[in-house]
């Protein structure tokens, strides 16, 4: 019996410096800057821009997914200090290499890429019962513009993947940066999705045609009807 | 110590024997198994059971979920695609629905076992072919089962044997290609191997049928990719994904597999031939309330024989309306919508679809809701509305105020008041020249099966569901009660792949073509003849197969999932009573967004699931898991 005890003991005093690693208290940050104008490039939340980081130390080892916020920024603070292979992938951007970085306390690591399309002189109004967005692309790959679309929602996070309500052209051409387009919601025949005296966010945004590219949008705006 | 040395010499005395040669008490040889045909049997009813049949058991969580608590809502697979609703549920597709990934190995591993044994077995050389064939049967039913989820996967041939060594069971993913080659291989050794005969094992004529439909998949999969591009280690290295250019030789592998089971003259339509539309509805749901009484059109049978545990199923309890319930507190889950609906042609107008139109202005992408200004069309009876629509529509789902079970099933959503005030999907009652009228078309929660919240049990999108529906006895209010039987493969199917294959691909005979599915309509009462274009065949192929569980896997071969569920509401049809017609009894109906319920949308990753388990069996994971 005695034994037992001493033996349980031990594994119980043991146990304790074997588990005793760090949680999870480094932090990977940063945001996603457009190499020419510097603003941050808008993504999407749902089926938009994700960074894929795989860390070091462990084969075979399964990558971990971080989503990036609409207004182009992303944030985990739950991750394990050690050195990570990080990529952004599927992105609205021309690609981007992989770097091996050393996350440890509060890491920050800003993107500067191209995005496929740049979004230019949007504006959105509410012209009688109709919201109206009118926008110029420039393009900086030669594949073609396959759509634009304007997009409501109640939620400031609206884009192609969350709507209530779009109204989209299919384009499939490369665009002349001098062209104005214009896209617009009638609200009466929405009138179940936008009810008259509630707020609502539109977003304009245009995806270029090349795999799985994402949207880029202008920043987004919110209208009362 | 005498003792002991006793025992030792008796030992000693007996090792001479046969005690090396023992046979182990607990385990069957192969020989013996298989060596004896009732064996045989044995072995194969268990892999037959394993088979990835998506019948009346298969549900989000797999295949045969008819064990002791198959309590899953009666979410069916239906309901992830445009044909149907669940009255409660809002779910959409998870990462792990639908899976099948160990208990396919487990399969692959069982009929390994049977295969490798085959060589050895002291039976007649036709025996062995028979026993072959059937293997290959099962391995190309498994490995299909796991291509359409998985893409290229491990293909392990034989049987594994472990000694001590565990990285060498490991076996990396052979590529997409690879992975339909190898099905397309085991399907010709069946066909090769397999007798002519019909029955409820595997025969030459269930191989070609099981080709037929995965040799389309998979040219689905080369010639569609395009419409969904996905990146990452998966798809440079092969494992997802086909070259275009290998549509042709899959298309013309299907074609040509259909062809023989057309040429077989085993097989046809059941009732072709139909006097009338009544006839040819009550023939179609005639076939799926016992597919046994449609032999010709048969090609490959699930029983189930016995209600129990493991055993029965329980399509009957979940799907069949409200008011014929019988004291089973769960009824009236599967709500066909109006997308489904609005499908099926009008004999007045072949080959079109055919929107329920419900106002004067016609406007059938009006989803607003009742809208007092517009001028609703009235009817005489709550179906009068579908007058003249597709056969199968009347066979498939129940419309409001048509019989079933003896029994009008009574779906309404509400009330026009005589001063136009409308009462719609709120619980209430009018009375008017001393006559009381209900919101729900009758006063207690026994007398109705549409619109009201209570219990879950009345459909929400305005259509119940009969298709499949055992009408000849009443419910058994307890689970695994139900005892019809599946058709996995109908030869209605093939003669659809025939068609979709020849039509993609401009290869094979396009009269022919034309004539198979003109036969399928001809016997859903339609008089007139369409051309053969790829949107009569897929319309065509929709209406016929609903529910069949075929919808989910036309969406993702063809990708069409992506664009057709983005932010997708589905819809429903509110039959409304209107009270400004007293004295007539008049009925109007209102297209609508399903009530509560939120829009859809397909994560284009989904086209492939996640493989489970990737740090422990070292494969490459599918894109963006």
């Amino acid at each position: 019996m005695k034994k037992m005890i001493i033996c349980m003991a031990a594994l119980v005093f043991m146990a304790c410096e074997k588990d005793n690693y760090d949680g999870p208290n480094a932090a990977l940050s940063g945001s996603f800057i457009d190499a020419e104008t510097k603003a941050l490039v808008e993504q999407d939340i749902i089926r938009g821009t994700t960074i894929e980081i795989a860390e070091h130390g462990y084969d075979p080892v399964e990558k971990q997914i971080l989503i990036v916020k609409n207004d182009g920024t992303y944030a985990n603070s739950l991750l394990f200090a050690n050195t990570y292979t990080v990529q952004p992938v599927r992105g609205n951007f021309i690609d981007v290499a992989p770097q091996d970085v050393q996350i440890s306390g509060n890491t920050t690591l800003d993107f500067t890429v191209v995005p496929y399309i740049r979004i230019k002189e949007a504006s959105i109004v509410k012209n009688g019962t109709t919201v109206v967005a009118t926008f110029k692309l420039q393009q900086n790959v030669t594949t073609h513009v396959k759509k634009i679309g304007l997009y409501a929602h109640q939620d400031s996070r609206v884009g192609e993947p969350m709507r209530f309500v779009a109204a989209e052209s299919e384009i499939n051409a490369v665009v002349d940066p001098n062209h104005v387009y214009t896209l617009s919601i009638d609200l009466p025949s929405n009138s179940s999705q936008l009810k008259p005296g509630k707020s609502y966010y539109f977003r304009v945004g245009a995806v270029i045609d090349n795999g799985d590219a994402k949207f880029n949008y202008a920043p987004v705006v919110q209208l009362d009807i | 110590m005498r003792r002991f040395i006793l025992l030792v010499a008796g030992l000693a005395l007996f090792s001479c024997n046969r005690v090396l040669e023992l046979k182990p008490t607990d385990k069957i040889r192969a020989e013996d198994l298989f060596g004896d045909p009732a064996g045989v049997k044995l072995y194969m009813a268990n892999l037959y059971y394993q088979l990835p049949i998506e019948d009346f058991t298969y549900f989000r969580a797999g295949f045969n979920q008819n064990g002791g608590d198959p309590n899953n809502g009666g979410f069916a697979p239906a309901m992830v695609t445009d044909e149907a609703v669940h009255s409660e549920f809002g779910d959409f597709i998870g990462n792990n629905d639908f899976a099948w990934w160990e208990p396919a190995y487990k399969l692959i591993r069982d009929v390994n076992i049977l295969s490798d044994a085959i060589p050895s077995l002291s039976i007649t050389e036709d025996e062995k072919k028979a026993l072959t064939g059937e293997s290959a049967f099962i391995k190309a039913f498994a490995y299909f089962g796991l291509a359409k989820r998985y893409g290229g996967v491990p293909l392990i041939k034989s049987t594994q044997k472990y000694e001590g060594d565990v990285e060498s069971l490991k076996v990396p993913r052979s590529t997409e290609k690879e992975t339909w080659d190898y099905v397309m291989e085991q399907c010709d050794l069946a066909i090769a191997s397999l007798g002519e005969g019909t029955g409820r094992r595997a025969t030459k004529w269930t191989a070609c049928a099981l080709k037929s439909r995965a040799a389309l998949h998979a040219a689905s999969v080369a010639k569609f990719g395009p419409r969904a591009t996905m990146s990452g280690d998966a798809v440079t290295q092969q494992l997802i994904g086909l070259d275009a250019s290998a549509a042709n030789s899959y298309y013309d592998a299907s074609i040509k597999a259909s062809e023989m089971l057309m040429a077989s003259g085993k097989f046809g339509l059941y009732e072709p031939d139909p006097a009338s539309p009544e006839v040819a509805a009550e023939n179609y749901r005639k076939m799926f309330q016992d597919p046994n009484t449609a032999a010709i059109e048969a090609i490959f049978i699930k029983g189930f024989t016995l209600p129990g545990n493991n055993q029965g199923h329980n399509y009957d309890i979940w799907y069949q309306p409200a008011q014929v319930a019988n004291g089973w507190p769960h009824p009236g889950r599967m709500n066909p919508t109006l997308d489904l609906v609005d499908l099926y042609e009008r004999y007045d107008n072949p080959g079109q679809p055919a929107p329920v139109v419900t106002t004067a202005e016609g406007n059938v992408n009006d989803y607003n809701g009742y809208n007092p200004a517009l001028n609703y069309i009235r009817f005489d009876t709550p179906n009068d509305i579908f007058k003249g629509k597709d056969a199968r529509l009347w066979g498939t789902a129940i419309l409001p105020g048509t019989s079933f079970k003896e029994t009008p099933i009574i779906i309404q959503a509400g009330f026009v008041k005589p001063d136009g005030q409308a009462v719609i999907r709120t619980n209430d009652q009018v009375t008017v020249n001393g006559a009381t009228y209900y919101t729900y078309g009758a006063p207690s929660t026994t007398m109705y099966s549409g619109f009201d919240t209570y219990g879950g049990n009345n459909t929400r999108s305005g259509f119940s569901f009969k298709k499949f529906m055992n009408q000849a006895s009443p419910i058994t209010a307890g689970w695994n009660q139900s005892t019809s039987d599946f058709m996995e493969f109908r030869f209605a199917e093939i003669l659809l792949n025939y068609a979709e294959a020849v039509v993609e691909s401009g290869q094979g005979d396009a009269a022919a073509a034309a004539k198979a599915l003109n036969d399928i309509r001809k016997r859903a009462g339609h008089t007139v003849n369409i051309p053969l274009t790829a949107a009569n065949v897929q319309r065509e192929r929709r209406v016929e197969l609903a529910f069949e569980n075929k919808r989910y896997w036309d969406l993702i071969r063809r990708r069409e999932y992506h664009t057709e569920f983005n932010n997708r509401m589905m819809h429903a049809l509110l039959p409304l009573l209107d009270l400004r017609a007293l004295p007539a009894r008049k009925y109007i109906f209102v297209r609508a967004n399903v009530p509560n319920a939120n829009s859809k949308t397909f994560e284009p990753k989904l086209y492939y699931k996640p493989i489970p388990g990737i740090g422990a069996n070292g494969l490459v994971q599918n894109p963006q898991y």
